[in-house]
C-alpha cells in the first residue's frame, strides 16, 4: 500500500511539473507584450524597455524559464506583474474562497446525482423521468443552467443575492449550479453500480440470509457504490479547485477562476501561472485522497499491483 | 400429472417430516417452463443429489424451493421445507424465517460474498439480524461459526475479506453461513465445481460431518457424478426441466433405468476404466432450447431407443426400486447408506458403476435395461 502511494505521489510531482513547463511555454507563445499591457499609455519606446528590463523580459527564454523553475522549487511562484504582491498572497485567498464553492458543487452534484440514481434503480416507473432529467441537464452548458437559475431565484423571486460576492449566502446558486450539471454523471454510475450489484450473487446471498431489504441496500449494495463514486467526488474537487471559471463569472464568485481569467486579460504571468501550477496540485492531491479513501471502502484495492 | 413418489426408500413412519417436500414444482420464465411439474422428497439426515446437464433447470429448482427467483419467474406447485410452506408466506414471514429453514450454499463463493465485508461481519450480520444479538456477541458467534467448518485460527479468519482467503476457505465460510441458523434443509448449488480436487474432496468430508452433526437434509446439485456416488443417498437425474429417473444412489448406478442416465454414467466409466486416448462417450446431440417446442419425451432426438411414441408422449417418471402403479411399496430397494459409507473410498467405487459391469457384460445387461426402460418410460398397458 505504502509503495502504491509513493509511486502515485512520484507520478503526481511528475504532472504537476509538466504541466508547469507547459504553462510556461504556452505563455510566451500567446501574442502580446506584457509591458504594454502594464503600461497601456506608455508611448515611449524607452518606458516600455524599462518595464521589460525590471521584469527580465529582455532575458532569453532559457534564462527565464530557469529562474521561474529555480524560484518554484524554493516555494517561490513570483510576483505580479500588475499588482505589486506576491503570487502567493494573491492566489491563497481566492483558493479558500473557491475550495468552498467547490466543496459546496460536489455536495450539491452528490445528493442530487445520487438520488436520482437510487431513485431510477429502485422505482421503475420514475426511470423515464430521471433519464429525461438526466439528458436534459447533460445538454445544458454551466453558464445556461447559472443564468436560469440567476433569473429565478434572483431577480424574479428575490431568493438569493445577485451582487456577487463570497458569503453563505452567495454560494447556493453557484453550488446549485455545479450540481446540477455534475449530477447526470453521478446519476449514472451510482444506477449502474447499483443495478450490477443488486444482480449480483451476494445479494442473492444476503437475500437467502433473510436480511431487511433496507439493510441489504444499506450494508451490501451502496458500500459497493461508494468506490467509484468516491473516484470521481476526487475528480471533481480536484477540477473544481482548478478553476470553475464559468460559474465564477456568472455569479461574480472571486475565486482562483475569477482570478486566472483576470490575469490572462492583462497577461499578467506570474499570476497565471500561478493558478495553472495550484491547480495542478489540487487536481493531483485530490486525486490522491480519493485512492486512500477508496482502499479504505473497497478492501481489493489494497492490494499491492505485482 | 405424476404423483410424488418418496426419493427416499428407507421412509420415515407416517408421522415423520420430511426436510424438502416438492409436490408438482414447476418454474416458468416468460411462459417457457425451466422446470416442469418436479416432485421430490429428502429426508432429515439424507443427501439427495439432483443431477443435470447446465440448463437442465436443476438451478432454478434449487432457487424456486429457496424462493430466491426474481419476481419475473411464475413458480407453481407445493414447497414444504420441514412442513413449513415458505412459498405460501407473506414476504414479510418468508424474510425472516427463511434463513431457518434452508440454508443456501451457492456455485461460487467468490461471488457469492460481499467483497467489500469482512466474512466475519457477513455471518454475525444473521445472528444481529434474527437472533437480535449485539455487535460483540454476534461476532463471537461468528468465530465458533467458523470453528465449526473447521477453518483454523478462526478468530483472524473473521477479519480477513473474500479475496484474502482460498477458494475452500471461502466455500467454508459459506456453508457456516448457510448452517448458522441450524435450518433443517440445506441446498448446495454445485458448490465444489469451482475448487480443485483436493479441496472438493475436504468439502465433501466436511459437509457429510456437519450433517452427521446437525441432520439436516441436503439437496446437492450437480453434473458431476464424482460427487454423487461420493455422497449421495438417493438421487434424481434431471433433464430439460424435467426429473426422469431418481432412486437410492446405489440402484441407480447398478442399472440406470432412463437411457439419459445410461449415458452419464457411461460417460463416467469411461474416463475411469478407459484406454488412455480411446474417445470417451459421448450423448449425441444438446439438451433442447428452453424455447424449443414441447411435445412428447424432451430427450427423445438425443435417444438411441426412441419410437414413434416418444414424439407424442412424456414417458413416466423412472423409479428406482419402486412399482408406483401397482401401488405396491419398495421391493428390491437397497435401503439408504449411511453418509459415513458413502463417503468411504471403498463406498464410492461400489457404487461407481464398475462391480455392476462386471456383473452383467453385455448383451443381458442391454436387455434388462431396455425392459426397464420400455417398462418405466412408456404407458405400461402396452407391456401388460
Amino acid at each position: 500500500m505504502a509503495r502504491t502511494l509513493i509511486r502515485r505521489i512520484a507520478f503526481g510531482v511528475i504532472a504537476i511539473l509538466g504541466v508547469a513547463v507547459l504553462a510556461f511555454l504556452l505563455e510566451f507563445v500567446v501574442p502580446g507584450d506584457p509591458a504594454r499591457a502594464i503600461a497601456p499609455r506608455a508611448q515611449s519606446a524607452a518606458v516600455l524597455e524599462n518595464i521589460r528590463i525590471q521584469l527580465h523580459l529582455n532575458r532569453p527564454l532559457i534564462v527565464q524559464f530557469a529562474d521561474y523553475f529555480g524560484e518554484l522549487f524554493r516555494g517561490n511562484l513570483g510576483t505580479s506583474y500588475v499588482q505589486r504582491q506576491s503570487v502567493t498572497s494573491l492566489i491563497m485567498p481566492r483558493l479558500a474562497t473557491t475550495g468552498w464553492l467547490a466543496l459546496a458543487g460536489v455536495v450539491a452534484e452528490v445528493i442530487i446525482g445520487g438520488a436520482l440514481g437510487v431513485l431510477s434503480t429502485l422505482y421503475a416507473r420514475v426511470r423515464a423521468v430521471v433519464a429525461a432529467v438526466n439528458l436534459t441537464l447533460l445538454s445544458l452548458p454551466q453558464f445556461v443552467v447559472g443564468l436560469v437559475l440567476l433569473l429565478i431565484f434572483g431577480f424574479r423571486l428575490h431568493l438569493a443575492p445577485v451582487t456577487g460576492g463570497a458569503g453563505p449566502a452567495e454560494i447556493v446558486l453557484p453550488a446549485l449550479t455545479l450540481g446540477l450539471v455534475g449530477a447526470p454523471w453521478y446519476a449514472q454510475i451510482v444506477a449502474d453500480q447499483m443495478a450490477d450489484s443488486l444482480a449480483s450473487p451476494y445479494v442473492r446471498t444476503a437475500v437467502a440470509k433473510g436480511l431487511p431489504d433496507r439493510y441489504i441496500l444499506w450494508r451490501h449494495v451502496l458500500r459497493n457504490v461508494l468506490s467509484p463514486a468516491i473516484t470521481m467526488i476526487g475528480m471533481d474537487l480536484g477540477a473544481y479547485l482548478s478553476g470553475v471559471v464559468t460559474v465564477e463569472v456568472v455569479f461574480g464568485w472571486p475565486g482562483i477562476g475569477l482570478l486566472a481569467v483576470d490575469s490572462l486579460q492583462n497577461l499578467d504571468r506570474p499570476v497565471v501561472m500561478g493558478t495553472v501550477i495550484v491547480g495542478a496540485v489540487a487536481v493531483v492531491a485530490f486525486n490522491l485522497i480519493a485512492d486512500v479513501l477508496r482502499m479504505y471502502v473497497d478492501p481489493r484495492t489494497r492490494e499491492e499491483p505485482a | 400429472m405424476t404423483a410424488a413418489p418418496a426419493m427416499a426408500t428407507s421412509a420415515p413412519g407416517p408421522g415423520g417430516q420430511a426436510a424438502l417436500e416438492v409436490d408438482s414444482l414447476r418454474v416458468c420464465y416468460a411462459g417457457l417452463p425451466a422446470v416442469d411439474d418436479v416432485s421430490l422428497r429428502v429426508e432429515p439426515g439424507q443427501v439427495a443429489a439432483l443431477i443435470g446437464e447446465t440448463s437442465s433447470g436443476k438451478s432454478s429448482l434449487a432457487l424456486g424451493v429457496a424462493r430466491l427467483l426474481p419476481s419475473s419467474a411464475v413458480v407453481t406447485g407445493r414447497v414444504e421445507i420441514a412442513g413449513t410452506d415458505l412459498a405460501g408466506l407473506p414476504a414479510r414471514e418468508a424474510r425472516r424465517r427463511r434463513a431457518s429453514l434452508v440454508g443456501y450454499i451457492a456455485q461460487d463463493a467468490m461471488a457469492a460474498l460481499n467483497p467489500v465485508i469482512p466474512v466475519g461481519r457477513q455471518i454475525a450480520e444473521l445472528f444481529g439480524v434474527h437472533r437480535g444479538m449485539h455487535r460483540a456477541e454476534a461476532s463471537a458467534q461468528a468465530v465458533r461459526e467458523l470453528a465449526r467448518v473447521r477453518i483454523d485460527r478462526p478468530e483472524r479468519v473473521v477479519r480477513a475479506y473474500p479475496h484474502q482467503l482460498s477458494g475452500g476457505m471461502r466455500q467454508r465460510v459459506m456453508i457456516a453461513m448457510a448452517m448458522a441458523l441450524s435450518p433443517p434443509l440445506l441446498i448446495a448449488d454445485e458448490p465444489t465445481t469451482a475448487l480443485d480436487v483436493s479441496t472438493q474432496a475436504e468439502i465433501l468430508g466436511l459437509v457429510g460431518q456437519l450433517q452427521a452433526e446437525t441432520g439436516s437434509g441436503i439437496l446437492w446439485i450437480t453434473h458431476d457424478m464424482g460427487v454423487v456416488a461420493e455422497l449421495a443417498d438417493v438421487v434424481a437425474v434431471m433433464y430439460a426441466g424435467r426429473i426422469v429417473e431418481q432412486g437410492p444412489a446405489g440402484d441407480l448406478f447398478d442399472h440406470p433405468l432412463h437411457p439419459y442416465t445410461q449415458g452419464l454414467l457411461r460417460t463416467r466409466r469411461d474416463l475411469r476404466t478407459g484406454r488412455p486416448g480411446a474417445p470417451l462417450y459421448q450423448i449425441e446431440g444438446s439438451p433442447p432450447a428452453l424455447s424449443a417446442q414441447r411435445r412428447g419425451c424432451a430427450f427423445a432426438p438425443r435417444c438411441a431407443r426412441r419410437t414413434e411414441i416418444c414424439r407424442e408422449q412424456v414417458p413416466e417418471l423412472m423409479t428406482q426400486g419402486h412399482n408406483l402403479q401397482a401401488g405396491n411399496g419398495p421391493s428390491d430397494a437397497s435401503p439408504s447408506r449411511p453418509l459415513a459409507a458413502a463417503a468411504s473410498p471403498a463406498g464410492s467405487a461400489s457404487a461407481a458403476g464398475q462391480a455392476p459391469d462386471a456383473r452383467q457384460p453385455g448383451p443381458a445387461r442391454a436387455d434388462l435395461l431396455a425392459t426397464g426402460w420400455l417398462a418405466a418410460c412408456h404407458h405400461p398397458e402396452v407391456l401388460s
